[in-house]
């Protein structure tokens, strides 16, 4: 009998130890979620992230982890795949949330997700950091009950913001006609708020054409914007339509574009037909990677890390948005802070430097991204002209 | 304005030919089998995939590629005809919700090999013709003929061919037919099989035009349901007529409308036939 009891106290000590020794071992990793489309026809806002985030955890835990307040942390990265589907996203972010306790969010880089997600964070307000590059993100900074959000993107509109930048590249160019094609969705609606703005204060005629999301032959709406003759074409904001735009435009005759989001690929494989492509790019990697150290080490770690011969140097300046910098910055920022749980001290922390990765990057008093970007100008034959841009 | 009207009218005729190929899907497997197949639209959606593999991904030449793609989708629907389809003939309802489960497994398997991410194929035919301002692209008039001739060689086998008549002959009354000697269940699996292969050259063809997602099968076979309706089911050279009708009501419509709903426009067209004509434009009024 006794021996018996002797052996049932080693296991209750045995297991308390090891519950012990779990929750220290717990506590030594901060767990970093992300909710991005990593497939799908909004990929474009979520693939590179994903890909920069897996690159940075994995960085930081080979030399070792980093240290707060004389403890070692390691990472730990939970990303899914939200496919660009609000409600996938919902419950990617509860389980997140609920069972494995991430306090660190990063994404969603597109507007739809995050409005699926919004009610969901406000519940949660104080309990976890959310830091996307989602558009709708920019109108509830600051707002109460909001303290969750910070927006990991340059914002279009104001003095400094890279839309106005664009609008008076575009203006120096010559335009006094621009016509927009966009999706009939929330974003699309959200970038003719925008630009409807900067372009009458540029005194630029702008023009509002809508197509159905799921489009694919544009050509009726694209013969009746050629009609009116516009300078240039500002046409939809995935890659997914804008390869189907760009083609079925120069066929047309319409040859000059201008865009905030998207990548140049419609560009180059359509340089034989355009005239000219502005296009807003956080940073040209061709061109840096020639004149910037870090650009160049992050190009050979991205091949050797994904054992790949390629960069996809046209999805890279995406990861100016809630990725490979901004898992450094966020480890800096607690290590600023003293800790790795408490949000509102890792926040403010967050708002308080300017990281100098591959981009320089700084977060507003709103808890809004500012960084450094080039406009990229394409003409035919695939000449290109880089226009590095630095905002207030 | 007239020039832009002009434009639109060939394009949407252009457009409507790849509606009118999957209508024309939608109406042989309708009059032999009794089912209304909605996976056409998937086995579109499949050819494209296929195509679109074997030219940037294998390397064989487009205009081998499409045949090759239209074969492997061909044979595809026999299986799943044999499969699955065997054993809902003439059951409308059975067959509608085979048809809807097997677009679920088309997709979850397009979606497995090569994910969400749109693909899009090199340039064909690049290029364009100016006639008197009116714009067409090459490589949409190649696409529109050859459909036209796939269109015509069918209804000249249907009209002109023993296999054909007989394919009329059952749909008209299958017991006359099976007693004057028609093989029901070979000619069943051979307009499925055929069904399938005409909505994979649709696929083969968009590949060329348009870039390529898993959703585009739901769109086309919306369009292709809606052209064989307003012409009237049953009725081959209807279907392109619908075909083509629904593709000239979305490209004018957006013209002088809100290019925002362009898909309504079609459906307006559409139940305005019906209203007027209910068994659809060019079947026998009962």
């Amino acid at each position: 009998m006794r021996s018996a009891v002797l052996s049932l106290n080693s296991i209750a000590i045995s297991l308390g130890f090891a519950v012990l020794a779990g929750t220290a071992s717990a506590q030594d990793v901060v767990k970093l979620g992300e909710i991005e489309a990593q497939t799908g026809s909004l990929n474009t806002y979520g693939w590179m992230s994903s890909q920069g985030m897996r690159m940075a955890v994995d960085e930081i835990n080979k030399a070792g982890g980093f240290q707060v307040g004389g403890k070692t942390y390691k990472l730990q990265l939970v990303n899914p795949d939200t496919q660009g589907n609000p409600q996938q996203a919902l419950i990617q972010l509860k389980k997140m949330l609920e069972e494995d306790k991430i306090k660190y969010v990063f994404g969603p880089f597109l507007t739809n997700i995050y409005k699926g997600i919004e009610g969901y964070g406000k519940q949660h307000n104080g309990e976890f950091l959310l830091m996307g590059g989602a558009t709708q993100i920019h109108y509830e900074l600051g707002k109460p009950g909001n303290d969750y959000l910070m927006r990991t993107w340059n914002w279009d509109a104001g003095d400094s913001g890279f839309g106005t930048l664009m609008v008076d590249y575009l203006k120096k160019k010559g335009a006094k006609k621009v016509a927009m094609l966009m999706q009939n969705d929330a974003f699309g609606h959200v970038a003719a708020d925008i630009y409807r703005e900067a372009f009458k204060k540029a005194g630029i005629d702008f023009q509002e054409n809508w197509f159905e999301p799921n489009t694919k032959d544009y050509s009726a709406v694209l013969a009746k914007i050629a009609a009116e003759k516009p300078d240039y074409l500002f046409p939809g904001y995935t890659d997914a339509v804008l390869y189907d735009i760009v083609q079925q435009a120069t066929q047309l005759g319409l040859t000059k574009f201008w865009l905030v989001r998207g990548s140049l690929g419609p560009a180059l494989k359509n340089k034989d037909y355009i005239d000219d492509y502005v296009a807003y790019i956080p940073k040209y990697f061709e061109e840096a990677q020639n004149t910037e150290p870090k650009v160049k080490k992050f190009i050979d770690d991205y091949k050797a890390y994904y054992k790949t011969k390629d960069f996809p140097y046209d999805q890279a300046p995406l990861c100016s948005s809630s990725c490979y910098d901004h898992v450094y910055m966020l480890v800096e920022a607690m290590k600023r802070a003293g800790t790795v749980d408490d949000i509102a001290k890792v926040k403010k922390a967050l708002q308080s430097f300017t990281y100098d990765g591959l981009w320089k990057i700084r977060f507003d008093a709103t808890g809004e991204e500012v960084f450094n970007f080039d406009i990229v100008d394409v003409q035919k034959g695939g000449k290109i002209t880089v226009t590095h841009e630095q905002p207030k | 304005m007239l020039q832009l009207v002009v434009g639109q009218l060939l394009n949407g005729v252009i457009v409507g030919t790849l509606y009118a190929i999957i209508a024309l899907g939608v109406t042989l497997t309708f009059g032999i089998t009794g089912i209304v197949n909605f996976a056409l639209g998937a086995f579109m959606m499949l050819g494209a995939y296929i195509t679109w593999s074997l030219t940037d991904a294998a390397g064989i030449a487009y205009p081998l590629a499409v045949p090759l793609a239209v074969l492997c989708v061909a044979a595809l629907g026999l299986v799943v005809d044999q499969l699955l389809f065997r054993f809902t003939r003439n059951n409308l309802i059975n067959g509608l919700i085979v048809s809807i489960g097997l677009i679920s497994v088309i997709v979850a398997v397009v979606l497995m090999i090569w994910t969400t991410t749109p693909q899009n194929m090199h340039y064909v035919l690049p290029g364009i013709f100016r006639v008197g301002g009116v714009i067409v692209p090459k490589m949409k008039a190649v696409v529109f003929v050859v459909l036209l001739c796939v269109i015509l060689f069918t209804y000249a086998a249907l009209t002109r061919t023993w296999a054909g008549r007989a394919a009329y002959a059952y749909a008209q009354n299958p017991e006359a037919a099976a007693l004057m000697g028609v093989h029901t269940r070979v000619l069943q699996a051979g307009v499925a099989a055929y069904s399938a292969g005409l909505a994979g050259l649709g696929g083969a063809l968009y590949a060329s035009l348009y870039s390529i997602t898993p959703e585009i099968g739901s769109g086309y076979i919306l369009k292709g349901v809606e052209g064989a309706i307003l012409a009237g089911i049953g009725t081959v050279m209807g279907s392109f007529a619908g075909g083509i009708i629904i593709g000239v009501a979305e490209g004018i419509g957006s013209i002088f409308f809100p290019s925002a709903y362009n898909d309504a426009y079609g459906l307006v067209f559409l139940v305005l036939i019906l209203l007027f004509k209910p068994a659809g434009l060019f079947a026998p009024q009962r």
